[in-house]
């Protein structure tokens, strides 16, 4: 009977979070169409969601750490973008077979994550500290192994995954990004694992209790995490036809800010994929739309940087529902 | 062996154990640079050692703090940016050396207040508010320096680079400024508060201290801190880099965290961060003297911090285990 009931009040908060967020999709849309006579059109709307397929794969990936409480925060996961593509690139140069190559990077990917997973899990390691080490290492890594340098050694037919368009929307996105949330949305809402997920997120001790391996649960989501960073780096590296070693600087903060602004409770346990979509959405409106505006993108950092401040704050005390 | 390493405790008890270790760990690393690099063993060098790490020496004492507490702070090279800015434009605009460094300490102590207002009142995490913090600076300070340098800032704090009867003034005001910091963690009533909220934060509530005012206070202690290494900073530069503070958060952390404060804290001093910070300074420039490539300096640091806390999570471990063997001997 209970359970019930908290699932009738999971929905309540769930769809007024996501009307909240539609809202501010419509607020966001009006002001950059001030900004900038080119913002608001079909092609220009449809062409700027491949701006935000990388920081929607990431944030995904954000959300799910987040998701699992204990104050579970990711900030490498622009670092790992930045080493996976630069494995991606190194794979190639060596003359490796392009498709096996993204393989072998999603399984870097998911390795990287899953160390950090270990750490945190296992050795009971805090992850905003494990995670801030991290975040330098791998990003230097990443520049020591290509001396700074881009790697642009990519076969042609790769520029399809970034760079292609299907009825105008970007490829990336039709066979990538929306896939892959509706899938993890699926699982988050409909298996075991997606409810594990939650159980660990608002209590750890008493998911424990309960039965449930909640280490392996947690560590499994740093090993998304790192999976989802690693494909942004595929796609990233196909949008540029490079790998560039600085290509996931600044990620964590916009992934970080997507999640809690999708109504991710940064204390764990209570969200939606679906909130973090529309979120990314968002900050994409936002960054592509200054960027029309001709407005210096060091700015965006500001507006990052207080968007996030606002939104743990709302969610806070405004308890948006 | 073991005996020896007993006697040596007992001669620096003021150390303790985990001091110790770095302390031992620094040695080490001395004595193998000493080795393998011809120019590492001078005063020279040594010399150019300390005067570089000043900025983060002091930046370090206020991350102590916030890491004794559970929190962490990555803002604070963006404060650090914000504030010697200020206090460049000022020295420029012919202010008296005195009021500059009473307004840089204002500055510096507001923006420590608004990461303390939002951790103590706010329930903001103290990652994610000064992740917040540090960027929305970050944006302020490439606002402010409009992509130039700033340089031609009146030398007026530059005395900091000379020495005192042979010691550079610059090493005289980082071991005052640790020692205060010293006596306020061990001998006052701050420090106490600090500790017990980093223990657990809900039962020194109960005990009745006021954790919200502390992590303020606290926070702001921090950012007037960083307003000093600012002016530091300014007496070795002359002027104001772009790059202002990027590395300084990642360093501070990983001066903290080898210095033995644990990551989760309500464990550490700031003799062991001080080592710390020596540990990574002597680091840098043994790095720097071998010709390996600027750019292992940040894997290097970051996988450091990632191991000493592994270490130390390893060690409290064992001491947990041992504790409970003797009380069930007992």
């Amino acid at each position: 009977m209970q359970l019930k009931s908290e699932a009738i009040d999971f929905k309540n908060i769930f769809s007024n979070r996501i009307f909240f967020l539609l809202g501010l999709n419509l607020l966001t849309l009006i002001i950059m169409t001030f900004l900038s006579p080119y913002f608001l059109s079909l092609e220009s709307l449809l062409g700027m969601t491949q701006f935000g397929a990388v920081i929607a794969l990431i944030s995904l990936g954000e959300s799910l750490v987040i998701l699992g409480g204990e104050g579970g925060i990711d900030l490498s996961v622009g670092s790992v973008l930045s080493l996976s593509g630069v494995i991606l690139g190194m794979l190639v140069s060596a003359g490796l077979n392009i498709w096996l190559a993204c393989i072998l990077t999603l399984i870097f990917g998911f390795i990287i994550g899953s160390i950090n997973g270990f750490l945190i899990s296992y050795i009971e390691m805090p992850a905003f500290v494990v995670t801030v080490g991290a975040l330098y290492a791998y990003g230097a890594l990443a520049m020591v192994l290509t001396g700074g340098i881009p790697i642009s050694d990519f076969p042609d037919k790769f520029s399809f995954v970034g760079q292609g368009y299907i009825f105008q929307t970007p490829v990336q996105i039709l066979f990538i990004v929306l896939p892959l949330y509706l899938i993890l949305n699926w699982v988050m809402k409909n298996t075991d694992f997606g409810r594990k997920v939650y159980h660990i997120g608002v209590n750890n001790k008493a998911a424990g209790l309960s039965g449930i391996d909640t280490k392996k649960i947690r560590l499994l989501l740093y090993a998304i995490s790192g999976t989802l960073a690693a494909i942004g780096a595929i796609v990233m590296s196909s949008w540029l036809m490079a790998a560039r070693p600085d290509a996931g600087y600044g990620y964590e903060l916009q992934a970080i800010t997507v999640s809690v602004l999708g109504g991710i409770s940064i204390m764990g346990g209570e969200g939606s994929l679906t909130g973090t979509m529309l979120s990314a959405l968002i900050i994409t409106m936002i960054a592509y739309g200054l960027q029309l505006a001709n407005i210096n993108t060091i700015w965006q950092l500001a507006v990052l940087g207080l968007l996030l401040l606002f939104a743990v704050l709302a969610n806070k005390f405004f308890d948006i529902n | 062996m073991n005996n020896l390493f007993k006697k040596l405790e007992n001669k620096l008890s003021f150390l303790g154990r985990r001091e110790l270790g770095i302390l031992i760990m620094l040695i080490i690393e001395i004595v193998f640079f000493s080795i393998v690099t011809e120019f590492f063993l001078s005063i020279g060098n040594f010399r150019s050692i300390l005067m570089t790490s000043v900025d983060l020496a002091i930046v370090s004492i206020g991350m102590t703090l916030v890491i004794l507490m559970g929190g962490i702070d990555v803002s604070v090279g963006s404060v650090l940016g914000v504030v010697a800015i200020f206090i460049s434009e000022l020295l420029m605009a012919g202010f008296n050396p005195i009021i500059v460094v009473i307004l840089a300490l204002i500055l510096g102590a507001l923006l420590g207040g608004i990461n303390g207002l939002l951790v103590g009142y706010g329930k903001v995490p103290p990652i994610i508010a000064t992740l917040g913090t540090m960027n929305l600076w970050r944006a302020v300070i490439f606002g402010l320096l409009g992509g130039k340098w700033i340089s031609g800032v009146p030398p007026v704090f530059s005395f900091l680079n000379k020495s005192f009867i042979g010691i550079p003034i610059s090493l005289i005001l980082i071991f005052a400024l640790y020692f205060l910091f010293w006596v306020v963690t061990n001998k006052r009533k701050f420090g106490r508060k600090i500790y017990a909220i980093g223990n657990n934060q809900e039962c020194a509530r109960l005990a009745g201290i006021k954790v919200k005012r502390t992590l303020v206070y606290s926070y702001m202690t921090v950012g007037a801190l960083t307003a000093i290494a600012a002016i530091a900073y300014i007496g070795r530069m002359g002027g104001v880099e772009i790059t202002i503070g990027n590395d300084l958060p990642l360093q501070a952390i990983a001066a903290v965290i080898i210095g033995g404060t644990a990551a989760t804290g309500g464990k550490g001093s700031v003799i062991g961060t001080l080592l710390g910070v020596f540990f990574i300074n002597v680091m840098q420039n043994g790095i720097l003297l071998l010709g390996i490539p600027s750019l292992w300096e940040r894997a290097v640091i970051g996988i450091l911090i990632i191991v000493s806390i592994g270490i130390d999570m390893m060690s409290n471990k064992k001491e947990k285990q041992s504790l409970e063997g003797e009380l069930n001997a007992a």
